[in-house]
């Protein structure tokens, strides 16, 4: 019965959606708190009925109960208990159910949080949110209804997809979705600001702790699933440019425009259209990261079922809300009256550039995308678009923005100082150069332009050093002095520095990663032995294992360096029996930041076996650096200015206007 | 009923949620700017933190301030000029009814598309704690024992059929090996491993099925099951006389009512012998498919019996809902001659005619189909 009762709650959240979906705009029209009130309970409700049949579905997952669709198709009796719990995510139906459990939670969110709102801006905020949450209800209840019956009930599942069956499972989709979602609170703030006609400084104020969650979280996400391609697939590569990779990354590149623009419209009140278009595109190119997804349209790991209606549905909520916003905006947006002037060279000035070069990297990202899909729908002509075009195109444009990040924090307001600025930071750069030629030496040559790489990386992280310095004004005043105003700083400018810098880290990884690995395709018998980054692995064999729902081979190595046996590794191809799908388990060792990459191929009539050895030379930078980016958006978002103190209820209007005018 | 009572307590609980604030009706409404102004105040006084630290110069503080300021004015005279709207009765109770109506309409109408109220919760463990006779979740049940007591000869034994008959032939393959390792082979066990190695090379007698059979043989010399298959691998190798000699001698030592006659004297004719007249030679029953017919093999006589007499019923029930079918109740008709019960087919044979009159080309076909097979006829009677 509870699974029942699980499929009602679904149903009643669609209906409670669409009350949420009129009623408070209907309220915020006409002036009517009560119905502007309903938002607020509503959104809890909301999310109170879609978590209950989120924890229903869980609970059916858990208990193996096969007379549900959803676990028949993806889960099975024997799959260890932490899968059979991401099991619920790790499909097509229940992934939509988490998209929607999400998108609840933030409006559940906005909803406690935002008691400081205005009230009608709270009020359209929720409903529209409440806009987002039936059309996908609706999805989901018609065309993939996760709470789908069999009778009578088969006594084993068909199991999870293998590739699946990875920690990464019950963490890389969480992450992505608090992010994708993360930023529909953001769009919801833009068509709440663009129907009531009014944005100023303090809508950027509100809607800058969603940015930045939704950022931090995205962050983390495509970290997270870029680190579990790298190690599961087997193909030993941490980024392919696979058209699934920028759906995730054109919201990220979007979403972080959109951070620093509404910056500049919170502390200056300028840029204010500018935010609110970039509000309503990274929310769009979130859901058109879904449509990509999930319509099948693309063929991955991540396209579960491909179902045409799925595809049109999802599609006919991409131009509905899509479409219907930008003509909202193009409505509205002249009537919006716009913000302050500020000189080009000046912190406001860098922060253009900065979303210039990152909304032409996003479109460079999804015309490279979208173009092979739209000239194979149109002319049936399959083109492959590669990593070539990106790494000519976007490469080329991260130049000039990671030569620029440095200066942004250290130019002032309005009126910018470029030449001071370049004072300030000929140290960095000084250091940063010299360091990458210190590590070129170190690594024994390589291409000259990894020097080139490393240093801008450097620069980024020493500018974001010296940022916090001069900001404490180290050197210049006595060290107790300088070490109070360090602490004093705002957090804020923490976040910053650690940001940008967690960027230079991850540039490092990447730059050392793409000019100094190595890779050994080599057929060994056991007892032979290769060499990759200085240390000698020895093939002791194979061996075969069974888990609880596969059976592998593994093949042992016994690692050494300069004679002495450091460590040993095990890499295995798996065969998961309920699907009879092979999988590949790569060996990874970790020295340092750098690691060794053993990955199986194919056997050899002569005993022999295919073994793939990959040296990655500071890899683990990468994804370390997002880390620290991620750190950072947190260290931001717990900014006590973040927090402005509700006004008190008894606060009369009169008494703020006379305190306006003290 | 539990759980429609279930359904309208949440529903209402959820009513009640959105109600309340509609209920509680219109309060003293504060002025939808007093945030704005709280963050610009907020402002300023960073901007006195931010002075007071010596992060910005007086003068950029100033400026600031200045800017600031302008925004708070601008607020707090909007914020006068604001007239506070009470709310209106006749929208709240039209809101009232919005809510109450949606949500059990939506929902109800929508949950009686999609869902299955009737289907209660199965999870796992309870399946298989109160297994029934749902076949599955037996077999599941075994296997669990299986991985827990992988050396219980006699469970993988008992699983080995079933798996071959649901067509899981690589653990049929497995259960029967493991079982013949544990519990040492006979006759039956190695039929069974022969068979499933035929079913999995879809027909072809291989190395290993003969293997099988050869094993089966020295256990049971006189298993016709064993020398069937046995002679079967010589015929598909090609070796036509001995194919003829060994299907002859099955002929021979077999029940003269076998059910394998017929099969064994369609051999014989292939590998180029005359079949053996025998007294039990059936026809084929016509009705049942092939599949039907293969199923029916390997069960036991007394199941076989059952099996058949199911369907027949099966398809008698039928024509009593729906009469319309000629061809059913030729089937009817022609499957009660040959299971020898004369009265059922002249009953079924009088229903039939109730339907299509004896005049009429079916009701012609019908009786001489009953006369060809020597069952009571109406005109037979009279």
């Amino acid at each position: 019965m509870s699974v029942e009762l699980g499929h009602y709650a679904l149903v009643l959240a669609l209906a409670t959606a669409i009350v949420l979906s009129i009623l408070p705009i209907w309220g915020a029209w006409r002036g009517d708190r009560p119905l502007m009130e309903l938002a607020t309970s509503g959104s809890l409700a909301l999310f109170g009925l879609v978590a209950f049949a989120f924890a229903v579905l869980t609970q059916a997952h858990l208990a193996s109960d096969f007379s549900v669709k959803n676990v028949w198709e993806n889960s099975h009796s024997l799959v260890p208990f932490i899968f059979k719990f991401s099991g619920v995510w790790g499909n097509h139906e229940g992934s939509m159910l988490l998209w929607l459990l999400i998108l609840v939670f933030f409006s559940a969110l906005v909803a406690i949080f935002g008691r400081n709102l205005p009230d009608t801006l709270r009020a359209n905020v929720l409903a529209v949110q409440a806009w987002v949450a039936t059309a996908f209800t609706l999805f989901i209840l018609l065309t993939s209804n996760p709470f789908a019956r069999l009778n009578p009930a088969p006594p084993e599942g068909q199991d999870l997809n293998p590739v699946l069956q990875d920690v990464g499972l019950a963490i890389h989709p969480p992450l992505l979705y608090l992010g994708y979602v993360g930023f529909s609170v953001c769009f919801s703030f833009a068509i709440a600001a663009l129907m009531e006609g009014r944005i100023d400084a303090a809508w950027a104020r509100w809607v800058r702790p969603w940015t930045l969650a939704a950022w931090t979280f995205l962050t983390a996400g495509i970290a997270m699933g870029s680190y579990w391609a790298y190690y599961e697939l087997g193909w030993g590569g941490w980024w392919f440019w696979d058209p699934v990779e920028n759906a995730s990354f054109m919201p990220w590149l979007a979403g972080t425009a959109l951070l620093h623009s509404a910056i500049v419209m919170e502390k200056r009140e300028a840029l204010k259209i500018w935010t609110i278009l970039l509000a309503i595109l990274t929310f769009s190119l979130s859901l058109l990261g879904t449509f990509l997804v999930r319509s099948g349209v693309l063929t991955s790991v991540h396209a579960f079922a491909t179902d045409p209606s799925r595809g049109i549905f999802i599609l006919c909520i991409l131009v509905l809300f899509i479409g219907g916003a930008l003509a909202l905006f193009a409505f509205r947006a002249p009537q919006l009256n716009s913000g302050g002037l500020f000189a080009p060279i000046s912190r406001e000035g860098a922060l253009v550039l900065n979303n210039l070069i990152l909304t032409v990297s996003t479109a460079t990202v999804l015309i490279g995308t979208l173009y092979p899909l739209l000239l194979e729908s149109l002319t049936g002509e399959k083109i492959s678009v590669g990593p070539p075009f990106f790494n000519m195109t976007f490469g080329l444009l991260m130049i000039p923005l990671l030569l620029a990040v440095p200066f942004g924090p250290l130019l002032a307001w309005k009126r910018g100082d470029l030449l001071g600025a370049l004072q300030r930071l000929y140290v960095a750069a000084g250091l940063a150069f010299f360091v990458a030629l210190v590590f070129y030496y170190v690594e024994n040559g390589g291409p000259v332009m990894a020097v080139l790489g490393l240093a801008a990386g450097l620069f980024l992280v020493f500018g974001a050093v010296s940022d916090l310095w001069f900001r404490a004004g180290i050197g210049k005043q006595a060290m107790g002095v300088a070490w109070r105003r360090l602490v004093g700083l705002p957090r804020s400018a923490f976040g910053t520095a650690l940001a940008h810098m967690g960027l230079g880290i991850t540039v490092l990884g990447i730059v050392a990663v793409t000019t100094f690995e190595t890779e050994h395709v080599v057929e060994m018998k056991p007892g032979m032995t290769a060499e990759a980054g200085g240390y000698t692995l020895a093939f002791d064999g194979m061996r075969s294992a069974v888990g609880p729902n596969y059976t592998e081979d593994r093949g042992h190595f016994t690692v050494s360096r300069g004679g002495a046996t450091v460590a040993d590794v095990w890499s295995s191809k798996r065969l998961y029996t309920a699907r009879r799908m092979p999988t590949t388990e790569a060996g990874i060792l970790t020295f340092g930041l750098s690691q060794l990459y053993v990955s199986l191929g194919d056997p050899m009539a002569d005993g022999g076996i295919v073994v793939r050895i990959w040296w990655k030379p500071y890899i683990l930078c990468i994804w370390g650096g997002a880390l620290v980016m991620m750190f950072g958006g947190f260290v931001s978002l717990s900014d006590r200015r973040l927090r402005v103190g509700a006004p008190s209820r008894r606060a009369k209007p009169v008494k703020a206007a006379l305190e306006a005018g003290e | 009923m539990l759980f429609w009572i279930i359904v309208a307590i949440l529903t209402a609980a959820v009513a009640i949620v959105l109600l309340l604030p509609l209920l509680r009706g219109a309060k003293e409404r504060l002025s939808d700017r007093a945030g704005e102004a709280a963050v610009y105040r907020d402002q300023l006084k960073e901007l006195e933190r931010d002075q007071a630290q010596g992060l910005i110069t007086p003068d950029e503080a100033e400026y600031a301030r200045a800017e600031v300021g302008r925004r708070l004015i601008a607020v707090s005279s909007g914020m006068e000029k604001q007239v506070a709207r009470g709310s209106g009765l006749r929208r709240i109770r039209l809101a009232e009814i919005v809510v109450v109506v949606t949500l059990p309409a939506v929902g109800l109408c929508l949950y009686s598309i999609t869902g299955s109220p009737e289907l209660p919760s199965q999870p796992l463990e309870a399946r298989l704690a109160n297994p029934g006779n749902d076949m599955g979740i037996l077999v599941t049940k075994a296997e669990r024992h299986l991985a827990q007591n992988p050396e219980d000869g006699q469970g993988w034994d008992l699983l080995a059929p079933i798996y071959y008959r649901s067509l899981r032939l690589g653990d049929a393959e497995l259960a029967y090996r493991n079982a013949i390792r544990l519990l040492g082979g006979n006759a039956e066990r190695w039929n069974g491993l022969g068979e499933t190695l035929i079913a999995a090379a879809d027909g072809i007698v291989t190395d290993d099925a003969r293997a099988a059979f050869e094993e089966a043989l020295k256990l049971d010399g006189s298993n016709f099951r064993t020398k069937f298959y046995l002679a079967l691998a010589l015929e598909q190798t090609g070796k036509q006389a001995e194919a003829k000699a060994a299907f002859e001698t099955l002929a021979k030592e077999s029940p003269a009512d076998a059910p394998w006659i017929p099969l064994v004297n369609e051999h014989i004719a292939k590998n180029g012998g005359a079949p053996l007249a025998t007294a039990g030679a059936e026809k084929p029953l016509g009705n049942p498919t092939a599949e039907d017919v293969a199923a029916a093999e390997n069960l036991e006589a007394g199941d076989r019996q059952q099996m058949i007499e199911g369907m027949v019923a099966s398809l008698d029930a039928k024509l009593r809902e729906d009469p319309k079918n000629i061809e059913g109740w030729m089937r009817l008709i022609r499957s009660y001659g040959v299971l020898k019960q004369p009265d059922k087919a002249a009953d079924a044979l009088k229903r039939g005619l109730a339907v299509f009159p004896a005049d009429s080309a079916e009701g012609k076909q019908m009786l001489a189909l009953a006369q060809g097979m020597g069952i009571a006829t109406e005109g037979n009677e009279q």
